[in-house]
């Protein structure tokens, strides 16, 4: 094959075996590469009620068919299995290096089933597999976990592991790769950790073939190009990474501040990417062959209780660990993401149940003992104190380790957490952006902005400005942003450079040149109409998942928050998010009856009849 | 009338020399609109870039008033 490699690992963690297995070419092109493949094989293997902590659930590692070529930003892996934070399913991305080192041993996937006896690691040395023992690797954190295993496999070897969190079995656990990249939403981490899977080490050098090699690189180098045009005409991501991001959501009234009690924040001017640019920033860090940049290679070195090194922070970890907590010292926010990184924590989870924490103690909901002393907006020393004891469930840390949704439930507070599918709001408030508000409701996974981030449009401009705070067109941005995101991550690119070079630049987001780079690569013939139908095949599947999960429409909702109290101040005063005006003709438009099931002719069209009904 | 223009992003290194953080204090004539302030800075009122007056999307033959805040920042995405 092209492009894929055709094969893919099946580890039985239980009784330690290892299996290769040629994959269906039809069905390969049917669903993509990455996330595609990785809900059919979850899809028909697994029964969609087992408890994501037993070794019955599936952890799948997928790479996409552009993953490790040519192709700028293929680069992106994913790791799917049912969410023990949420119930539903989880699709969390990462780029770094790891990918294309996984990509590159000649595997596209890697299924894991089963728990190991004791504490494990997989090392695939091109394609030699091994289980080794990790008990000597269990209870380090992540940098120390990654420089270990290199020294014991390969220099040029490729780690992703979790922390003490994802041991711990943290509910927002991550996997981190190559010691600052996070596959972190919906707690991953922590579904290893069940498994006893400590690291996946990888090395391999069998570059997936191309069926036209020359035409491929000839139009990567073309893509590239532009972005550095862009760069030149003023595209931020690489000079302030996503830092530039708090400045233009606070503008518009939707910075999550206090816990979403507001979406202005009077400490932005501090948090943002010119602060962090002349504070900490050492230099922009590039994922593998990508030509933007947006990573932050920082140093905090004050003096200060929060020096230390690494990568970060991001906007989503300016924004949960950061305003939305109502702390504006850059130092401590930076420590406190170094902190997550290092013991395995994803920052807008772990932020939020922080936030929800400070704003039930502010009303005398949580009762000081339980905490430990009082905790308000804005105190950082805390924070970083409540995120270690998280890690490792010390204290009142047991408690926050389980996410703000059972947090708030267990004070007898439910409309306090923000979350949709149990799964923290991400850093745009929906009430002044509509779009958003319909995406955290609908998407698969719960509250993710990476589900179809159509703030693109309704913040950033791209690929065309609209206005947030309208409902109408909401319901087909969404479903595009959607199919497009699931192409995006089932094929394996990056969706900061794919939004803006690879789909045709309006609103229809219509997939002309991914179709090009995919064809290039895998010679499948794909035309943009099917490369969209299977990216509208592979999201109802997962919508199927869900309801085999046990999710109904009714599940399609947000907190009482968002739907029931305006924003007080700001651009966006008065908006409630009104999603009521926008569900109905989102289900209409995925063909979806009345309650948000896939009909049996949707299923049919999408040829899913025999998937779903055997 | 006087009115605050704020550049975002890459955009801030063309506020007026001596300008701290992102926003700066013009005088304009009145009868002024958005489009006329985004063209004092050299920019275009085009897909490249986005306009807001007062956090809200902005039509560029808007009139300006005292106070109103105009913010540009490039259009790339994301975070």
């Amino acid at each position: 094959m092209n492009g894929w490699q055709g094969k893919i690992l099946r580890i039985n963690l239980t009784d330690q075996s290892v299996k290769q297995e040629d994959v269906d070419p039809g069905f390969a092109k049917d669903f993509l590469g990455g996330r595609g493949w990785a809900i059919k094989y979850l899809y028909e293997e697994m029964d969609p009620t087992v408890d994501p902590l037993s070794p019955d659930n599936m952890l799948i590692f997928a790479t996409g068919p552009l993953t490790g070529t040519p192709a700028p930003t293929g680069n992106r892996y994913m790791v799917v299995t049912k969410s023990p934070l949420t119930g539903s399913l989880s699709n969390s991305n990462s780029g770094g290096e790891f990918p294309t080192w996984m990509k590159r041993t000649g595997f596209d996937l890697f299924i894991f089933t089963g728990k190991a006896p004791q504490p494990i690691y997989l090392w695939v040395n091109e394609n030699q597999v091994e289980i080794r023992s990790a008990v000597h690797l269990w209870g380090k954190n992540v940098p120390q976990t990654t420089d270990l295993l290199v020294a014991e496999t390969n220099p040029d070897a490729k780690v992703a592991c979790i922390g003490p969190a994802g041991e711990n079995l943290v509910l927002m656990a991550a996997i981190i790769n190559d010691k600052h990249r996070a596959a972190a939403r919906s707690g991953v981490g922590a579904v290893m950790g069940s498994k006893n899977l400590k690291a996946v080490v990888v090395y391999g050098t069998k570059q997936p073939a191309m069926y036209d090699e020359k035409g491929m690189k000839k139009l990567s180098v073309e893509i590239s190009k532009e972005v550095g045009e862009g760069i030149k005409a003023g595209s931020s991501l690489r000079e302030f990474g996503t830092a530039y991001v708090p400045q233009v959501t606070n503008e518009l009234g939707i910075l999550p501040t206090h816990n979403f009690q507001s979406g202005q924040f009077e400490g932005v001017d501090s948090i943002d990417g010119v602060a962090l640019k002349e504070k900490y920033l050492i230099r922009p860090k590039p994922c593998y062959r990508c030509p933007i940049a947006c990573g932050r290679l920082t140093k905090v070195a004050d003096g200060s209780p929060y020096d230390g090194e690494g990568e970060g922070p991001e906007y989503e970890t300016l924004s949960a660990l950061g305003s939305a907590c109502g702390i504006d010292n850059l130092g401590a926010i930076t420590k406190a993401n170094y902190i997550c990184n290092e013991l395995g924590m994803d920052t807008i989870t772990a932020g939020m149940t922080v936030a929800a924490t400070m704003e039930m103690s502010e009303r005398g909901l949580i009762p000081d003992s339980d905490i430990g002393k009082p905790l308000r907006f804005g105190d950082a020393d805390m924070l970083i104190e409540l995120l270690e004891k998280m890690a490792y469930r010390q204290g009142f840390g047991n408690t926050l380790a389980e996410g703000s949704f059972r947090l708030a439930a267990k004070y007898e507070h439910p409309e306090i957490a923000v979350t949709a599918r149990k799964l923290e709001f991400p850093g745009y408030d929906p009430r002044g952006a509509q779009g958003m508000g319909l995406l955290y409701a609908t998407a698969s996974v719960g509250a993710s902005h990476m589900a179809g981030d159509v703030a693109y449009a309704e913040v950033f401009g791209v690929p065309e400005n609209i206005d947030p705070l309208a409902t109408e067109g909401k319901p087909a941005l969404v479903k595009r942003f959607g199919n497009a995101f699931v192409s995006i991550d089932s094929t394996g690119m990056c969706v900061f450079l794919s939004v803006r070079y690879i789909f045709d630049p309006d609103l229809n987001l219509w997939p002309t040149r991914l179709t090009e780079l995919m064809n290039l690569t895998t010679g499948a013939e794909y035309t943009p109409e099917s490369l969209i139908r299977a990216a509208d095949r592979i999201f109802n599947l997962e919508r199927m998942f869900l309801i085999g999960a046990g999710f109904t429409g009714k599940d399609d909702t947000l907190p009482p928050r968002m739907l029931l109290e305006p924003l007080s101040s700001g651009p966006a005063k008065g908006y409630v998010v009104h999603l009521d005006k926008m569900l109905p003709e989102f289900y209409a438009l995925q063909g979806w009856d009345e309650n948000g099931v896939p009909t049996k002719e949707k299923l049919e069209e999408l040829n899913l009849s025999e998937i779903v009904y055997s | 009338m006087q009115i605050s223009v704020k550049l975002l992003a890459t955009y801030r290194k063309k506020l007026p020399e001596g300008t701290s953080g992102s926003t700066c204090l013009l005088e304009v004539p009145t009868h002024f609109v958005v489009r006329q302030i985004v063209e004092k800075f050299n920019l275009s009122y085009d897909e490249s870039n986005v306009v807001l007056l007062n956090g809200r999307v902005a039509e560029p033959e808007q009139t300006l008033q005292t106070d109103d805040i105009v913010c540009i920042f490039p259009a790339y995405a994301g975070g």
